[in-house]
């Protein structure tokens, strides 16, 4: 079983889609499920104690986690010094430490079986220090930095992990940003187009898959960086 | 032997499965963390997952990531003994 979270929409329900196509038993974690139609938990990833309780619960049905797919996210488009020190602190909590506390939790499942497969998400913003994007590319950065970190703490395990950081997706989270400036970001990937949320599916079941079991540690950029 | 001590044994056992050097015995003292420890990381991951199990089979739910996991000074992983007390306790509180 793969377990998704940010399961509800966007990237994450695209991802939960396209395994779901593929005969993989997903199991979606998000802070609201009333729609989604697939097995799944109400669990917001930026509290420790939720999460630990998505992983007893898994543990406590026996469930074999083969994949985690960390896709809830959050953005907020700002100058840094405009940003209210709430929303920083819910950037960092949700993209980071959401992150940080799936991987710590949900991982021990994996190591058990001495098989698994860790999928973190970025951003585009990241190599580009794209502006008014400062604390959402921090968050990032995190999760990338983690990401390398933590797949070599994993590799004894036979766990991979892997970041993919998408340029703008046609997703919820680009809601509000004009389209001039979303077109000016997908002038700067090495592939000059926006990509759809396939694409990105695409990537997560290469990287579930046995045929990357080579790839640990890595950041793929969706369109080039 | 009282339960605890049964228990504790079980520990010792897991610890020394564990152990590279088989001429080794575990004691109360010796250190799972830090500078003189007789585990590496991976094993004492593996030890936490093997202990897990354990607890399940006798009825409780091993947790070893509190906030004092890792910390040298009140670390359950201190020793083997320390571990295995904290062990014995996170068993008897779930009765």
């Amino acid at each position: 079983m793969i377990v998704v979270t940010g399961a509800s929409k966007g990237l994450g329900r695209a991802i939960c889609d396209r395994l779901i196509e593929k005969e993989i038993e997903v199991f979606g974690l998000a802070r609201n499920i009333e729609d989604v139609p697939f097995s799944s938990m109400s669990c917001d990833v930026s509290s420790y104690e939720a999460v630990k309780t998505v992983a007893q619960h898994l543990k406590k049905e026996g469930v074999k986690v083969i994949g985690l797919v960390n896709a809830a996210g959050i953005a907020s488009m700002n100058l840094a010094v405009t940003t209210p020190q709430s929303v920083a602190k819910k950037i960092i909590n949700t993209n980071l430490l959401g992150t940080i506390y799936c991987c710590q939790l949900i991982a021990p499942l994996m190591l058990r079986n001495r098989r698994g497969s860790i999928i973190n998400f970025s951003t585009i913003a990241v190599a580009l220090g794209l502006r008014g994007e400062s604390i959402y590319a921090a968050s990032k950065a995190g999760v990338e930095g983690f990401t390398r970190s933590f797949a070599r703490e994993m590799a004894d395990f036979n766990v991979q992990v892997n970041c993919i950081a998408p340029g703008p997706i046609d997703t919820g989270l680009l809601k509000g940003i004009p389209t001039e400036q979303i077109a000016k970001v997908v002038s700067q990937q090495i592939m000059p187009k926006q990509f759809n949320p396939d694409a990105v599916a695409d990537l997560v079941e290469l990287l579930i898959d046995s045929r990357s079991n080579s790839l640990s540690g890595q950041v793929l950029h969706v369109g080039g960086a | 032997m009282s339960s605890a001590e049964v228990i504790k044994s079980l520990v010792f056992k897991q610890i020394f499965q564990l152990l590279d050097d088989n001429s080794l015995t575990v004691s109360d003292d010796m250190p799972l963390i830090g500078a003189e420890t007789v585990l590496d990381s991976m094993k004492l991951v593996e030890l936490c997952l093997e202990l897990e199990d354990r607890a399940a089979e006798i009825g409780f739910e091993f947790d070893w990531t509190s906030d004092a996991a890792m910390s040298l000074s009140r670390s359950m992983f201190r020793t083997a003994g320390s571990l295995a007390a904290e062990f014995v306790s996170q068993m008897e509180a779930k009765k």
